[in-house]
């Protein structure tokens, strides 16, 4: 166990430096959710004056957990190509002629990831709250935001790597990424499920974004929302044994 | 192989060269049959043999967004060497390799010799105690590859077993004392690149003839007809501009030859005499030249 958080220290580093040293990186996480932060907060600034906002007092306020969480989707959008890079120019292969565990390798690239996610998400957060939103919970609750967000965008970054491991194609890992349209747009990022039409209702009890963005929301608006909390703990652990598990044993199968 | 030694594996591309080594570093599993590498096996032991093979892939791995340094010490640091000592060894291996002034830019920026380098060096940071070489000049320019050699023989005479493959002959001729001739999967010869050559036995004569348009033909059948029961020569080949000959001790009976050929208008061009190469020992015993066929690499189609 000690060996395997070693090695995972070690390739953590390895692929943080990535991240960080190509600025596009960080900067075209955060482009889009900045834009609909500034834009959206404006343009629909009135829009909590409908009764299904009762209780809120500004749009910016309602919107910016929502954006947050966006955040972790551009993040993780193409969270496999580092693996399959690694693969194509023999990085991998000299990894496992190393003495090391080959779920260190896989670590090595998901531990980070986590980190990427939380602290772009802290981007979003950071900006919100400058630009008026709070935090009700206080700095405890923002940091418990951030976890929420890096282990989301862990469980989801199963989207890129599933496709990355099992067709070895640059172009395929980022194609699930896609899904972040239907699943941000029509989750509770935006307007509030009472808003919803009842089949929109249904598709949002399933999208597990909502769950992340409501307890977010509840610890940036109200407080310690433990229902909320525990539902959005599920759905991540949920979406994270799936497609986690089904990355596992891809790349199982790709270092065997 | 014996501890210490530098030893070849020399054949064309796709003779399975590459699917030997990635078996003795335990990244492909033998389908059949059981290898061992400093005594342990290596589908049942592969930590152990992990730990101290160094292996120097065909194509160069590095990380090109860290620097020459950072990429030698995440080798060591993934190898356990500890600390103190793998500083010393990271200054050590960039000073052997010419690397030192460069060390702290990124990989990516480096020149195809210095990559190469840089390579060979992640390969040594725990001084391992057999390297495994994949074709480890393949892509160098002459000069970057004499002195790679230079280097990998200094690091053997340290005391490192080294395994190299390659298909330039002049490579394993010149760095290795034994090697062995590999061809679709298979040794069909092995001992020192003298012996192998000496056992040929005879030298290559290649003579270009003057003939006009047409007539080459007539002229090959005049030069067999003039040299048969001509003891030391071996063998005929004809060529487009002539004819190849093997013959015994070439330097000193050519004289007797060109005397023979004086005679029936032939005219002699050119005439080249050559000990026998590696190539001639690989053309024995497969029948085929070493660079006639380059097979393909396996093309990957994704989806």
């Amino acid at each position: 166990m000690l060996a395997f958080a070693r090695e995972t220290w070690y390739l953590g580093l390895r692929t943080l430096r990535r991240f960080l040293r190509v600025p596009a990186n960080p900067i075209s996480t955060v482009i889009f959710p900045l834009i609909q932060l500034v834009g959206f907060s404006q343009l629909f600034r009135d829009i909590i004056q409908l009764p299904g906002f009762a209780g809120q007092t500004s749009y910016l306020a309602y919107l910016a957990p929502g954006q947050i969480a966006f955040t972790v989707f551009l993040a993780v959008s193409w969270s496999g190509s580092n693996l399959l890079y690694d693969y194509r120019n023999g990085y991998l292969d000299k990894l496992r002629a190393a003495p090391i565990r080959r779920y260190s390798i896989l670590a090595g690239e998901l531990v980070p990831l986590g980190l990427e996610c939380a602290a772009m998400a802290g981007v979003i957060l950071l900006v919100s709250v400058a630009l008026g939103a709070s935090v009700a919970t206080g700095f405890v609750g923002a940091v418990l935001i951030l976890v929420l967000c890096a282990a989301f965008g862990v469980a989801w970054s199963g989207t890129s790597f599933l496709p990355a491991l099992l067709t070895k194609n640059e172009q395929a890992t980022g194609t699930l990424s896609i899904l972040f349209f239907p699943l941000a747009f029509m989750s509770t990022a935006f307007v509030p499920v009472r808003l919803m039409p009842d089949w929109l209702q249904v598709l949002n009890a399933v999208n597990p974004i909502s769950y992340v963005i409501e307890a977010a929301r509840a610890l940036m608006t109200t407080g310690y929302d433990w229902g909320a909390i525990g539902a959005a703990v599920v759905a991540i652990v949920a979406v994270g044994v799936v497609l986690q598990g089904a990355t596992l044993l891809a790349f199982r199968r790709l270092t065997n | 192989m014996g501890r210490g030694e530098f030893f070849a594996f020399l054949g064309p591309n796709g003779a399975g060269k590459t699917t030997t080594i990635r078996i003795l570093t335990t990244l492909l599993r033998p389908t059949s049959g059981r290898a061992r590498v400093l005594g342990l096996d290596v589908t049942e032991r592969p930590g152990e043999v992990r730990r101290r093979i160094g292996f120097a892939m065909q194509t160069v791995a590095l990380e090109g967004l860290a620097t020459g340094r950072e990429n030698l010490e995440l080798m060591g640091r993934l190898h356990r060497v500890p600390g103190p000592e793998l500083r010393r060894r990271v200054d050590e291996l960039l000073e052997l390799m010419g690397l030192a002034a460069v060390a702290g830019k990124l990989a990516g920026t480096y020149s195809g010799g210095m990559r190469r380098r840089l390579d060979l060096a992640t390969a040594l940071v725990h001084r391992p105690d057999v390297l495994f070489l994949d074709e480890p000049t393949e892509g160098l320019d002459p000069q970057s590859r004499a002195a790679l050699w230079q280097e990998l023989a200094r690091i053997n005479r340290e005391g490192t077993t080294m395994l190299l493959t390659t298909h330039y002959m002049e490579e394993a001729d010149q760095l290795c004392p034994r090697l062995a001739i590999i061809d679709e999967g298979r040794i069909v010869v092995s001992g020192a690149p003298a012996e192998l050559k000496r056992g040929i036995g005879a030298d290559t004569v290649t003579i270009q003839l003057e003939a006009a348009e047409g007539e080459m033909a007539t002229r090959q059948d005049a030069v067999a007809r003039l040299l048969d029961g001509f003891s030391p020569l071996q063998g005929l080949e004809r060529t487009d501009e002539g004819v190849r000959l093997a013959v015994v001790d070439a330097a000193s009976t050519v004289p007797d030859l060109l005397r023979r050929l004086d005679g029936d208008g032939i005219g002699v061009r050119a005439l080249t005499m050559q000990h026998p190469s590696l190539d001639d020992v690989f053309l024995r015993y497969t029948g085929r030249h070493i660079r006639d066929e380059a097979a393909d690499r396996p093309l990957e189609i994704g989806w």
